[in-house]
């Protein structure tokens, strides 16, 4: 059985939906990403998990009990914030020792386990200093470990990077993850970066103004998307509109080139776009793959990757070339060959399979 | 970069100086000339020695520190609510809190007198009755300091988040508000609180139409009937206040050492 499950969840302020019937269940130990546009309902499923908002109808269960009635300070959640929170007034240590001693535990047990918790997340150094006398990094960290400190049963994380530079965010990005495997904490991380959500997550909710769009593992999001939404919102990708020759067959003509699909649903009257992501296309003609010809419209060149854009019959088709020293950087004007798998692209038409 | 100090402003700034300066001297010089031909702090020995005096004096001041400890006691949790639970009462509070600079103290005083002065309430025949009063409207009049003060102090730090923070941690409403939020509030308070003191002290008309010993009325009958005692007096209760702004000034100092922000 799930440990943690939200169950037919909705939340309205006044009239305004901003969540709506939102059904997850997360295993013990699992790390769930929320991932979705600005506005979309994370911060607010997280804060009804949390205790802090109370769903207008839906049920949050955690290990079969529900947990409506439970106040914020009776659920025992490890909650991290955008902008850390730390008490002010308390050092690194008492802010971690806080939950601890409000719990009223015995001092002792209260000193070990800060500094069992300021070793996981090696700041034993940053015992007695203030919030204002550490970084951002070393703050959100501290936070961490405070949240860890009272044995949640759940950990919460609220964009708990995106105060920080792109640097620190990386190195605490994995540090997160270490920490998180390390204690087996069941943990749901609100984001709205997909790279973090792709790169720690063992499961990600796409949401959309307040509803789920798809709920996978990272690669299923990336390669099987279950919308438009969720292909446009992760990733790059090229979404071509085209013409039916063949509804049965998936073939269909962009421009005046003929494509197969590997994958499409009912092709009714709604026009269809052709999806295939950026390195899924290759420069070159290749039997018995799709073969695209154009013209090159413009190259960017990315460092690790080359981003070039060829224009077939009218259309802009992107495509990702990796670097290497050896590699000709077509130019601008040329024309250009393009192949991709029948396989690596699907036809789609806008209503959600 | 212009260092440069503008002759202007030097202008200016020693013109209020003398402005502010010169009348206080005259005050301090007259102050010392109560004995013929030489000057003495006699006129500061016959105060100081009136039990007149030291009786008001302690009044006030017992009734500064009811004050503070009634207005703390009601404004912090008010306050702190508004700040969790209802924002949009904040421009309202706002008024509120600016209705004792504009409703004179005099119709106060009536209003109080009025209200509680007859029965059911008769607060007026006991003079237990009429400090209960007086210090009520003791707090109302000083409530503008006391609120800004709380809410600089909140608004210097988040206080939702970290009260979210303190729940999640497992804390109840008491904890939050005695570990979390009045520990970060120490400073907002303690300058509040003398303002609040300083405002009593020196408050006049409550004091007069309550017929109670405040150091306000005492000094406006010494100024009355005496000459150079009234001097003295006027600078004794400057050196109060300055006293009172030298605290707040040098507890404030402390900020800059301590995180104030939540942030
Ligand atoms: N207390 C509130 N009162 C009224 N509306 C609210 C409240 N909290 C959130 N909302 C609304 O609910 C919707 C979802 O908000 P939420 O904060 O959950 O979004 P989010 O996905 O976390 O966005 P972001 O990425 O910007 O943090 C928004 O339209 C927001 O305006
Ligand atoms: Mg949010």
């Amino acid at each position: 059985m799930a440990q943690l499950e939200l169950i037919h969840i909705s939340k309205s302020f006044n009239e305004m939906t901003a969540v709506q019937d939102f059904n997850l269940a997360v295993e013990a130990g699992e790390f769930i990403s929320f991932l979705g546009p600005s506005g979309c309902g994370k911060t607010t499923t997280l804060r009804m998990v949390a205790g802090f908002e109370i769903p207008t109808s839906g049920v949050i269960q955690l290990d079969g009990m529900d947990l409506t009635p439970l106040p914020p300070n009776r659920r025992n959640m490890g909650m991290v914030f955008q902008s850390y929170a730390l008490f002010p007034n308390m050092t690194a240590a008492q802010n971690v020792g806080y939950g601890l001693r409000v719990a009223g535990k015995p001092r002792v047990e209260i000193e070990q386990r800060v500094i069992e918790m300021l070793d996981l997340i090696q700041m034993h150094d940053f015992a007695e200093r203030y919030p204002n006398q550490l970084s951002g990094g070393q703050q959100q960290r501290l936070a961490l470990a405070r949240a860890l400190a009272i044995k949640p049963r759940v950990l919460l994380l609220d964009e708990p990077l995106s105060a920080l530079d792109a640097k620190i965010r990386l190195e605490l990005r994995q540090e997160i993850r270490r920490i998180q495997r390390q204690l087996g904490i069941t943990t749901i991380y609100v984001t709205h970066d997909q790279e973090e959500a792709l790169s720690l997550s063992d499961r990600i909710v796409i949401m959309r103004r307040g509803v789920i769009e798809q709920v996978g593992t990272p690669q299923q999001i990336y390669n099987f998307p279950a919308s438009d939404f969720v292909a446009e919102f992760v990733g790059h990708i090229n979404l071509l509109p085209v013409e039916v020759v063949q509804a049965d067959a998936g073939v269909v003509r962009l421009g005046s080139q003929v494509v197969r699909a590997g994958q499409f649903g009912h092709l009714n009257g709604r026009p269809v776009r052709l999806a295939v992501r950026p390195e899924e296309l290759k420069a070159g003609s290749v039997e018995g793959a799709n073969n695209l010809t154009g013209m090159i419209e413009s190259v960017t060149y990315l460092g690790a990757i080359v981003r070039i854009r060829v224009d077939v019959d009218g259309q802009l088709v992107s495509l990702d070339m990796f670097n290497e020293r050896s590699l000709e950087i077509p130019v601008v004007g040329q024309p250009f060959h393009v192949n991709f798998p029948v396989e690596a692209c699907w036809l789609t038409n806008g209503v959600k399979n | 970069m212009k260092k440069k100090n503008n002759p202007w402003a030097i202008f200016w700034a020693v013109l209020a100086m003398l402005y502010f300066f010169v009348p206080m001297l005259g005050t301090f010089i007259f102050s010392l000339r109560m004995k013929r031909g030489v000057l003495s702090f006699l006129a500061y020995q016959s105060v100081l020695s009136d039990a007149n005096f030291l009786r008001s004096f302690r009044y006030s001041a017992t009734m500064g520190v009811v004050t503070v400890i009634v207005s703390v006691v009601l404004l912090l949790p008010s306050v702190y609510w508004i700040y969790i639970k209802a924002p949009k009462m904040k421009p309202v509070m706002e008024i509120i809190s600016i209705l004792p600079f504009v409703i004179p103290v005099i119709v106060l005083v009536f209003g109080l007198i009025r209200t509680f002065g007859r029965p059911p309430f008769q607060l007026t025949l006991s003079s237990f009755g009429t400090d209960v009063l007086i210090a009520a409207g003791y707090v109302i009049i000083s409530m503008p300091y006391m609120y800004r003060a709380i809410d600089v102090g909140m608004r210097s730090m988040d206080v939702r988040t970290l009260t979210e923070a303190a729940q999640n941690l497992g804390s109840n409403w008491f904890q939050v508000l005695t570990l979390v939020i009045l520990p970060n509030l120490r400073i907002a308070i303690l300058s509040g609180a003398l303002i609040c003191f300083a405002t009593v002290m020196g408050e006049l008309i409550l004091g007069d139409f309550l017929v109670r010993p405040a150091l306000g009325s005492y000094m406006a009958g010494v100024g009355r009937s005496k000459a150079y005692e009234p001097a003295a007096l006027a600078i004794i209760s400057y050196g109060l206040t300055w006293l009172c702004l030298g605290l707040i000034q040098y507890f404030s100092r402390g900020r800059s050492q301590q995180q104030l922000t939540g942030r």
